[in-house]
């Protein structure tokens, strides 16, 4: 298995090593460079090959670098760095925030989905994101079965299976039917050759 | 920060280069120097207003002067709308599914996954053509005809038998939100693919995907925002001046 590699853009030294010993417990990574000041990152971004980079959003509100991360956010996966947790950067596309105040095992929780090192290919069973019940009515869902006839299979009341299905996509932030077919497919919820008779217009 | 004409055009861009599609759709390219705003709509014969009104909208999401973009023609508004489709159809589309295309290819481990992604946004670019196909053929004719009775002094009765069957306001209620599935699809490559082989053709789809969501947001708040309000103020006037009762 390739290592996912990474990179931090950060110019506290305390914070870099921090991150550095974060990054150190994940594994299959790889800390591949340190970058320090402004003529670094320029230097940086011409021959990035570097899966993702983690940078304190004062790199991206510096306006002599725009161009750079625009072009390093089309290599690679960049995370930003921010004290403050109200921050939300839509302006850059970006893979997730780290926040300077989190705990460790939060810090390492928020990477490790960033990277999907979490995800073992060909797990089954439940995703973690959702509970036992919601997995149920999901997979009828996938099925394309109709809020009505899911209640009856479930022997549930129809409000309660749309209160679900609210869950489900503020959970998972999928709204659309064919979204929630692909998630459950993904997590192994019902097989592909399942959803052969489905027709995705004959359901909302 | 708002665009005005004696702004660089180049400055548009370095502020926003997602702006750079809009320059396409209003025919204007690249190589103006520091010419202005004004000055390189003059040169491609495009009303410096209007294309003002367009590129602040599309740059800032609450810069929504409507009483300004109101007072242009409807033909106008519905060209550009018209050059967007275009714009999607043989452009934005065509470069997804390429990218899709190459990662089916490149990721063996995932082939099933990607077979998926690729399924889906087939399905989307039935949705995305069925949707401005009716736009085109139904309500962009409609509201022309609305301009044409509300202009004349004696409009045709044609108009009156079309407005007995078809209201912007029809058009408001079925509009569908077109961008809700390309939300999932970003969510789904963010967040639960497992981990593609080739990072980059997977952050280039994203770019694509972000890129094409946000145009077409801007797209749909013109036709909700000031195409419709201004064709029911029309169909009202219309009403008002020339039924009795
Ligand atoms: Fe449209
Ligand atoms: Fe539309």
């Amino acid at each position: 298995m390739t290592k996912v590699t990474f990179a931090i853009c950060e110019k506290s030294f305390l914070i870099r090593k921090g991150l550095v010993s974060v990054i150190d417990k994940i594994p299959d990574t790889q800390l591949v460079q340190q970058i320090e000041n402004e003529e670094e990152f320029l230097a940086f971004t011409n021959n990035s090959e570097i899966d993702y980079v983690i940078i304190n959003k004062t790199f991206l509100k510096n306006i002599a670098l725009k161009e750079a991360i625009k072009q390093l956010s089309e290599n690679s996966g960049i995370i930003v760095l921010t004290d403050n947790s109200s921050d939300k950067f839509t302006e850059i596309i970006h893979r997730g925030i780290i926040y300077l105040n989190d705990s460790q095992s939060i810090i390492l929780k928020n990477i490790k989905e960033i990277t999907g090192s979490n995800t073992v290919n060909g797990k089954s069973g439940i995703p973690e994101e959702i509970s036992k019940r919601e997995a149920d009515i999901l997979k009828n869902i996938a099925l394309g079965y109709s809020n009505k006839e899911i209640a009856e299979k479930l022997f549930i009341s129809t409000h309660t299976v749309v209160t679900h299905r609210k869950n489900i996509t503020r959970k998972l932030g999928i709204k659309t039917v064919p979204g929630l077919t692909i998630y459950a497919i993904i997590n192994k919820l019902i097989d592909i050759n399942e959803t052969g008779k489905l027709n995705p217009d004959t359901h909302k | 920060m708002i665009i005005t004409k004696n702004i660089k055009m180049a400055d548009v861009i370095h502020m926003n280069y997602f702006t750079l599609s809009v320059l396409n759709r209003f025919g204007i390219e690249l190589g103006f120097g520091d010419k202005s705003v004004q000055d390189v709509c003059k040169e491609y014969n495009v009303d410096s207003d209007f294309f003002l009104e367009i590129v602040n909208a599309f740059v800032n999401k609450d810069y929504f002067p409507k009483k300004n973009l109101q007072n242009f023609p409807v033909k106008l508004i519905t060209d550009y709308l018209q050059k967007t489709h275009d714009f999607y159809h043989k452009l934005k589309v065509p470069e997804i599914e390429q990218l899709i295309e190459d990662m089916v290819e490149s990721c063996y481990a995932q082939k099933d996954n990607m077979v998926l992604l690729k399924k889906f946004f087939n399905d989307y670019k039935k949705e995305l053509a069925n949707h401005t196909q009716r736009e085109e053929d139904v309500v962009f004719p409609y509201t022309i005809a609305i301009e044409k009775a509300f202009n004349s002094e004696k409009p045709d009765d044609s108009v009156f038998v079309l407005m007995e069957t078809y209201s912007i306001d029809i058009f408001k209620n079925e509009h569908d939100n077109i961008e809700e599935k390309l939300f999932d699809l970003k969510n789904i490559i963010i967040k639960y693919l497992p981990r593609p082989k080739d990072h980059k053709l997977c952050n280039k789809l994203l770019h694509q995907l972000f890129n094409l969501e946000q145009d077409l947001n801007d797209h749909s708040r013109i036709e909700e925002k000031v195409l419709v309000p201004k064709i029911r103020e029309m169909e009202k006037s219309i009403i008002k001046r020339f039924t009795k009762g």
